[in-house]
């Protein structure tokens, strides 16, 4: 308590220090006068007396001092006094100031952006209670090789032994994903919703912030026309007023009670929650109740569902695997009978939720934190740089206050505050780097990667951008504060001043050049990677034209006679095909890239068909393939008659016919999609076009079938068209409102949108280390540049000297260079090296470019070569520009 | 001079407090010689160690300070105890005695026992 109020006391005399100093002196001007008074009294003379007051005193100014030093805080005073002189110095250096706290803004900015980035995708906790505790339960069917893993879940009536079967999980939810078309106002909205059953929101352990959640009571058909939305929902349409669960929504003429809304970051599932889910839904703001018939709960078969589980306390992944595969197995046994051939002898397979939904972006994140921290290093590296050049341009300064008494802690002290001064300077750079380059996320967002749209500068980002300033403070500060106050004093002061800095100086200035340059090449060289991959995405020949326009149509319950549907689309696709300007339209089950595929069985006429041998198949109206502007390779397209033909034509792709076809002429050859029936219905081959690159731009095609059908409840229409996208947009909408009103069109988009979506978050992933790559090779430059500037003004007499003795300007412009070039070219080969086992990292980022691609090895190698001597060819100039006579008398 | 003993560490502290306590207010100089003078003239204080030790009891609030006269008409500074420097002159000086008792023990002879 004392202490404190004695800390307070001399926080306070710092403050308001008017007139103390004097009223001590007072006080002790009294004191030697009261002393002096006793010794005239005892008999000595004045001058006598006033000595030995002065000798018993001990010094009237080391007893000032000492009073000083008790009346305010020594080391707050010594703090300020460092600043204020450190203030005084920058504003003496502006070009050093900004040069330092720039490179170190650029390192700390970069880092805090991307932290925010990590943060909001991976740190920042998710809107369900203990996430670590949910999993995915796939069933997976290992005998469809085709099928991955994680796109089948087990079936409704498996699901019911499952939950009375298992001990390793609380709470199992199965749903299905659906779209909800609002009118609202007489706008229809298309809007994600979910299905859910009543252990949904139990499992997720998530409750609404008004209302009530999903329950059993809810389930039971008829009373199934209640929900739950989410809070965007919620705001967007009845405005955030309290009364919403008064109101209802409607779609398709049915009317669904609002019984809750849900707090505003939940909207599971999300795209990217799921791995093979409904890709037309982004995150979903509506839940209504599953309400499973009694017909589907006995369904042996799969369904559409997704099912999450919630593992007990203290049960590991492994044993709840171990026991979801024997209850499977069991299942498997008894029901194997009653199934259809795919469903056979499903698997299971427990995946933690949060590697589900966030494993493809974790090494996405590795890789920018990685790129971000070799940015710093290069940033530390080069303020380092600089404040040794700095400290041994001091050295004269240092060695003054040295030899009049100054401490060594008191000046590598003084010497930190200097950089913890950069540091913090180059904190509030980077922090406002980071927040322009939040500003900027939403047109770098590629849309797949969870939550990112959520990033922000939160306490935590902030402290972490304070730690990382702090922390590069002292890392840049420590050696040249070390290393510019350990001169030797006697040497200083033999050299009269003007060499006193400690040897190794320049040594330990150029290795970490060669640092730097190293760092440069790995972020370079895996830069130029992704670039080179990013080129060969795009360069990918899809098999389909970037131009043709895209749109969705789905139908509502009124068409469910195929008879309707087919009539509808029979009669939209022709008129949008004979509109003016529109060479072709044509309508697709799923397109290309969105994300959905059709597999089945099949075989072959006359080849040695394997079992389990699957085929990608799509319905298309006959011309599907002029709007998407798929080449014909043999054969003939579909025709208006094919529909209806006995003959059940199809067209099967390029690697479709090699596979299957490999010495035989493809165009009459029959397929069958039907597995149990003998002798199977056969289609014939009429055509073969070009392979489309269907499930992603990467992956490589696989068989492709088409068959001609009018018959969709949903379709994706394609349309080719001269005019702009806009004008053929609103004359087909114009079209489908003179057909159905009710109807909308979905998901407008051209073929190329969608390449560009497939391709988004290589386009994130590569900008963001290419600006990265590029920020390094500035401050590699920035810093080469600054030592060869530096150790040219440090040469100029022995420069001077040189030429004195009949050296030519050439040859000193040669030596700087050389100089430089040896610099870089160490930097080069240990950067080769480091990028060797580097790259090899970034095998699973790159597509059709070896990780050692010598190309980019080489361009790299170059460019950086070709910058660095550039960089020095400034100071070189300036040393073979020195005059002689001027470099002899300097010094 | 060299006869005389110097300070030792931290009672220079209890020192200030008891002769405050005993002689009331005094400045600096007179209660330099009066600890000497208690002393009997034993110790060899440096006046100047005694001003920083009168601040830190100034600002931990065991004394007070205001400026008046002396006896031979000199304006100086003189120092007070608080309310809380006559507790803590009582803690510090039971404090003392019972180290001083503690250190006694060991230093009479060994052939009491």
């Amino acid at each position: 308590m004392r202490k404190l109020r004695a800390l307070w006391m001399q926080l306070l005399s710092m403050l308001f220090r008017g007139g103390k100093e004097q009223d001590f002196t007072a006080e002790l001007e009294a004191h030697i006068a009261l002393c002096i008074d006793d010794g005239l009294r005892a008999g000595l003379t004045e001058s006598e007396a006033r000595r030995q007051a002065i000798i018993r005193l001990g010094g009237a100014e080391q007893v000032r001092q000492a009073h000083r030093e008790r009346r305010v805080l020594l080391w707050l005073e010594n703090l300020a006094q460092d600043l204020r002189y450190s203030l005084r110095t920058f504003r003496r250096s502006p070009g050093f100031t900004v040069t330092a706290v720039l490179t170190l803004g650029l390192g700390i900015g970069a880092c805090t952006a991307i932290f925010s980035l990590v943060n909001a995708v991976l740190i920042r906790s998710l809107p369900y209670g203990n996430p670590q505790k949910l999993v995915y339960f796939f069933a997976p069917a290992p005998h469809i090789k085709a099928v991955p893993a994680e796109a089948l879940f087990p079936g409704y009536a498996d699901l019911i032994d499952i939950r009375q079967q298992n001990r390793s999980f609380q709470n199992i939810t199965a749903y299905e994903q659906t779209m909800f078309n609002l009118a609202e106002q007489g706008i229809v909205t298309h809007v994600g919703a979910a299905k859910v059953d009543e252990n949904f929101f139990a499992t997720l352990q998530s409750s609404p912030e008004i209302g009530r959640a999903i329950g059993a009571e809810d389930n039971q058909p008829g009373r199934d026309k209640v929900a739950v939305i989410s809070h965007s929902l919620w705001t967007s349409l009845f405005a955030g007023h309290v009364d919403v669960l008064q109101h209802s929504l409607f779609r398709e003429g049915v009317s669904y009670r609002i019984i809750g809304v849900m707090p505003p970051a939940f909207e599971y599932p999300f795209r990217t929650d799921l791995p093979y889910g409904d890709s037309h839904i982004k995150s979903t703001q509506i839940w209504i109740p599953l309400a499973l018939t009694p017909k589907q709960k006995a369904h042996r078969t799969i369904d559409d569902n997704i099912v999450v589980a919630r593992s007990r306390q203290g049960v590991p992944l492994k044993r709840a695997q171990a026991e979801m595969t024997a209850i499977m197995a069991g299942l498997a046994a008894l029901h194997n009978a009653e199934r259809g051939e795919p469903e056979r002898d499903l698997g299971a397979l427990v995946e933690p939720f949060l590697s589900t939904s966030l494993g493809p972006v974790r090494p996405l994140m590795n890789l920018l934190l990685g790129a971000v921290c070799l940015v710093l290093l290069i940033a530390c590296g080069n303020a380092g740089n600089l404040l040794l050049a700095r400290a041994a341009g001091r050295a004269r300064e240092l060695g003054v206050r040295a030899a009049l008494g100054a401490g060594r802690g008191r000046m590598i002290r003084q010497l930190l505050t200097e950089s913890l001064l950069i540091g913090l300077g180059g904190g509030a750079v980077g922090i406002a780097l980071a927040f322009l380059f939040l500003q900027r996320l939403p047109k770098l967002d590629p849309g797949n990667i969870p939550r990112l749209s959520e990033a922000s500068l939160d306490a935590r980002v902030l402290a972490v951008a304070l730690a990382v300033s702090l922390l590069t403070s002292v890392f840049t500060g420590v050696l040249p504060a070390l290393s510019a106050s350990s001169m030797q004093l006697t040497d200083f002061l033999k050299t009269h001043g003007t060499r006193g800095h400690a040897r190794g100086h320049s040594r330990l200035q150029s290795s970490l050049i060669v640092l730097q340059t190293a760092m440069v090449v790995v972020l370079m060289a895996s830069a130029g990677l992704l670039i080179r991959s990013y080129i060969n995405i795009e360069s990918v020949d899809t098999g389909f034209s970037r131009s043709t326009i895209t749109m969705n149509i789905a139908l509502d319950a009124r068409y469910h006679d195929p008879l309707q549907s087919r009539a509808f689309f029979k009669n939209l696709i022709p008129k949008i095909g004979s509109k003016p300007g529109v060479s072709a339209a044509g309508a697709v089950s799923n397109l290309p890239l969105s994300n959905s595929e059709s597999l089945g069985f099949f075989r072959v006429e006359g080849y040695p068909n394997q079992k389990d041998q699957m085929l990608e198949s799509r319905s298309v109206t006959p011309r599907y393939f002029q709007a998407m502007n798929i080449p014909l390779l043999a054969g003939r397209f579909f025709t208006e008659e094919d529909d209806s033909d006995s003959l059940r034509p199809v067209i099967v792709n390029e690697r479709f016919a090699k596979t299957y076809f490999p010495s035989r002429n493809s165009i009459g050859g029959h397929i069958s999609t039907d597995e149990n029936q003998n002798p199977p219905h056969w289609n014939t081959i009429i055509g073969v076009v070009a392979d489309v690159r269907h499930t992603s731009l990467e992956a490589e095609p696989e068989p492709q079938a088409y068959s001609p059908n009018y018959d969709f409840d949903h379709a994706s229409i394609a349309v080719r068209s001269e005019l702009p996208s806009q004008a053929v947009v609103s004359s087909i909408r114009a079209t489908l409102k003179n057909i159905d009103p009710t109807l909308v069109l979905t998901d407008i988009q051209t073929m190329g949108d969608l390449m560009s979506q497939a391709s988004a978050r290589r386009r994130f992933q590569t900008s963001l280390l290419s600006t990265f790559a590029g920020i390094a090779l500035i401050l590699a430059l920035v810093g080469l540049y600054g030592l060869m500037a530096y150790s040219v003004s440090r040469r100029t007499r022995e420069v001077g000297i040189r030429m004195a003795l009949g050296a030519q300007r050439r040859s000193i412009l040669f030596l700087v260079l050389r100089g430089a070039a040896a610099l870089i070219g160490i930097g080069l080969v240990v950067g080769l090296g480091s990028t060797w086992v580097a790259t090899r990292l970034l095998r699973s980022f790159l597509f059709g470019v070896n990780e050692h691609d010598p190309l980019t090895v080489g361009l790299v190698c170059a460019l950086l070569l070709g910058c660095g001597l550039m960089a020095a060819l400034f100071p070189a100039y300036r040393a073979a520009s020195v005059d002689p006579t001027q470099a002899l008398r300097t010094e | 001079m060299s006869s005389k003993a110097d300070v030792w560490q931290g009672t220079l502290t209890l020192m200030v407090l008891r002769t405050l306590e005993t002689i009331g207010p005094q400045h600096g100089y007179g209660l330099a010689r009066r600890i000497e003078q208690t002393s009997g003239d034993k110790l060899a204080l440096n006046y100047g160690t005694l001003y920083p030790a009168l601040l830190k009891l100034e600002q931990e609030g065991y004394i007070r300070s205001r400026w008046g006269v002396s006896e031979n008409n000199r304006r100086a500074k003189f120092y007070e105890l608080t309310k809380a420097g006559h507790r803590q002159a009582t803690k510090a000086a039971a404090e003392w005695e019972q180290a001083t008792e503690i250190l006694a023990r060991f230093l009479t002879p060994a052939t009491e026992a």
